[in-house]
């Protein structure tokens, strides 16, 4: 027995060193080891991962010897890592919160907000839902609004919408299945932010979307529901709809100039009701002592950089926005 | 019940002449039912694999080999499962240097030397509970200990904190396995070797393992398989849920387990199954084909080594 345990033994040491080995045949270019080499580290929103991804890509590619690591598990995860230090720079999907903005302060993390693109959230159905072209505030706080929970067939949100000022009340006689992102997800908050908060204060309401719809945190899933369903009704981000526009159909929104479609155009001059901006937030003490960090904003920054913001489907900045952005960043440091 | 050899047995004999001529209608019902469940599991698993397959097809068609050594990218028609895999094979390795010695260990000792005291069968039964708490549970527990606590030794987000909580994640059921190994040992078998005069260790070394080890192996090896497939604890542990990363060039292997980013299949796969570009469905799908693979794979070393070791126990 004992030289079969030892064949043992030896085999799984022997599978250990082949997996060392295989793993590190992609990797293992010089086996120097870390010495100086610098990492950066780039966390926050999932919606602008996608954009610091490419440009971490491509920024990788022209200087192999800065690793970048991008990843995005939130907004607001990202600002509590890059309060506590450990992130370069953070994504986000909103502008940085007091509370985060105190805990930086606290911790003597001096950071610059730099608007890098625009991203719309669009309200969406089937295409074969004819019956509903454009909503106003009041109409999609009647539909999906705290009060409105229950509401099983759209015409169930009539009388509320007609109460409150909707236009487009009252709403057709077909069922109501809403699926849309869980209260976890930025574009909910954001969602809740742009559509039902002014409306739920002044009714004394939660700023909440109703309980009872259907939440998906993979925003794949909701836009397969919204297809699925002739008489859905639903949001994600613009980008999720501009990938599947032939399946979806964008609901026009009134904000008090007449229904506008999302589009590119409408969501860079502001004229789109629910537009938000993309920025990133960089460490600038960091930046100061860090060249490889103050060249990767330059290249972020930079045309071929900023390149990324249209790859991953989200909204080039105007001009003079860019400008803006990039001056901000030049007297940071 | 057994009309399907031609010539009655002795059994069909018997049985016919106690129940009499009349039609088993109960036991066809039976019957066809216990059919009808191997087909809906079986048909529910083919039923994936088929779609993952002729989703994932392209990629491999087109990409090949490419698919597989290539790093991750946001770009859907480049990126690849390179990083994924080395970080899954590395896990897989801490998970065996860690928990195998750890469970097999203490399940030779509670089994073997632990006297039957209250005391021990309150570490049996907590054991068997630790097996059941869900795996996020010990992704807390990772990072409460691993990534913050022990950051001196593990270097915070690393291969050895995600490596680490795997690890603790399937001891106790590494340790279960060994211990139901053990126990099917009979005792005459003990009894036998301690008659001849053999001491505890000789036993256990020359009698109680031989006949156990092919139980142990299967048992572990299905255990390491179980950990291969975990995301949500890696998640917290540290994997690096992302469309790229990428450490200095030229940083080396162990650079790289112990101190670089990591991220893993399973969690590639999660991520990429929420972008929102379409080219992402079918590398989801591939991902998916190569994660079943390399667990066939694992299952088909734990079956090689079950009948290795039982032909030598034999």
């Amino acid at each position: 027995m004992s030289t079969s345990k030892r064949l043992h033994f030896a085999l799984a040491l022997a599978l250990a060193l082949v997996v060392a080995a295989c793993g590190g045949g992609d990797d293992d270019a010089g086996s120097s080891g870390g010495g100086g080499s610098t990492t950066l580290t780039i966390s926050g929103s999932s919606t602008v991962e996608p954009i610091s991804a490419r440009v971490g890509e491509a920024f990788n590619a022209a200087n192999p010897d800065v690793g970048v690591t991008v990843e995005g598990p939130g907004t607001g995860d990202g600002f509590k890592r890059f309060c506590a230090g450990e992130t370069e720079v953070s994504d986000a999907s909103r502008p940085i919160k007091d509370s985060e903005a105190a805990s930086c302060a606290e911790a003597g993390i001096n950071y610059v907000e730099l608007k890098v693109a625009f991203d719309g959230l669009t309200v969406m159905t089937s295409p074969e839902n004819t019956a509903v072209a454009c909503l106003d505030f009041a109409d999609m706080y009647a539909l999906i609004g705290p009060e409105s929970e229950g509401f099983n067939n759209w015409n169930d949100a009539s009388a509320l919408g007609a109460e409150l000022g909707g236009t487009h009340s009252p709403y057709p006689d077909a069922p109501l299945v809403i699926t849309a992102p869980g209260e976890e997800s930025g574009t909910y908050d954001t969602f809740v932010e742009f559509v039902i908060e002014d409306v739920a204060e002044e009714r004394g309401q939660d700023a909440a979307a109703r309980a009872d719809y259907q939440a998906s945190a993979n925003d794949n899933v909701i836009v397969e529901n919204i297809a699925g369903n002739p008489t859905s009704l639903g949001w994600v981000g613009y980008a999720f709809y501009v990938e599947n526009a032939d399946t979806l159909r964008a609901i026009d929104i009134e904000g008090g100039e007449g229904c506008v479609t999302p589009s590119d155009a409408s969501i860079a001059d502001g004229s789109y009701p629910l537009a938000r901006a993309l920025y990133i937030y960089v460490n600038t003490d960091m930046a100061a002592e860090n060249q490889a960090l103050a060249d990767f904003i330059d290249y972020y920054l930079s045309d071929e950089g900023l390149a990324s913001v249209a790859a991953a489907g989200y909204v080039d900045l105007p001009a003079a926005e860019i400008e803006a952005t990039r001056t901000a960043w030049e007297s940071s440091r | 019940m057994a009309t399907r050899s031609k010539m009655p047995t002795t059994s069909d004999l018997v049985k016919a002449s106690i129940s009499g001529k009349k039609t088993d209608f109960v036991g066809i019902a039976v019957a066809f039912i216990l059919l009808l469940t191997v087909f809906v599991s079986l048909g529910i698993l083919i039923t994936l694999l088929a779609d993952m397959l002729i989703k994932g097809w392209s990629v491999f068609a087109d990409r090949g080999w490419d698919f597989i050594s290539s790093p991750l990218s946001p770009d859907p028609e480049k990126a690849g499962l390179s990083q994924a895999i080395f970080g899954s094979l590395i896990l897989m390795v801490f998970v065996v240097i860690v928990a195998f010695p750890l469970g097999v260990g203490a399940a030779i000792y509670l089994e073997e030397y632990a006297k039957d005291t209250r005391m021990t069968r309150f570490i049996v039964a907590n054991m068997r509970n630790l097996a059941g708490v869900p795996s996020i549970v010990y992704g807390l527990l990772g990072f409460a200990v691993f990534v913050q606590l022990l950051s001196g030794i593990t270097n915070g987000r690393t291969l050895i904190s995600g490596g680490l909580t795997l690890a603790v994640l399937v001891l106790p059921i590494m340790m279960i396995t060994a211990s139901e190994a053990l126990r099917a040992v009979p005792d005459a078998l003990r009894q036998a070797s301690y008659g001849v005069g053999a001491t505890k260790w000789e036993t256990i070394r020359h009698h109680v393992l031989p006949v156990a080890t092919p139980a142990i192996l299967t048992g572990s090896v299905l255990t390491v398989a179980r950990a291969f497939g975990e995301s949500a604890p890696l998640l917290l542990a540290g994997a690096v849920l992302s469309n790229f990363f990428s450490a200095p060039a030229g940083t080396g292997v162990v650079t790289l387990v112990t101190e670089g980013d990591y991220t893993a299949l399973p969690i590639v796969v999660f991520n990429w199954a929420r972008q929102p570009q379409k080219e992402f469905v079918a590398i989801t799908a591939a991902g998916i084909v190569v994660l079943l693979v390399i667990l066939l794979l694992v299952n088909g070393v734990a079956i090689y080594l079950r009948d290795r070791a039982s032909r030598r126990a034999a």
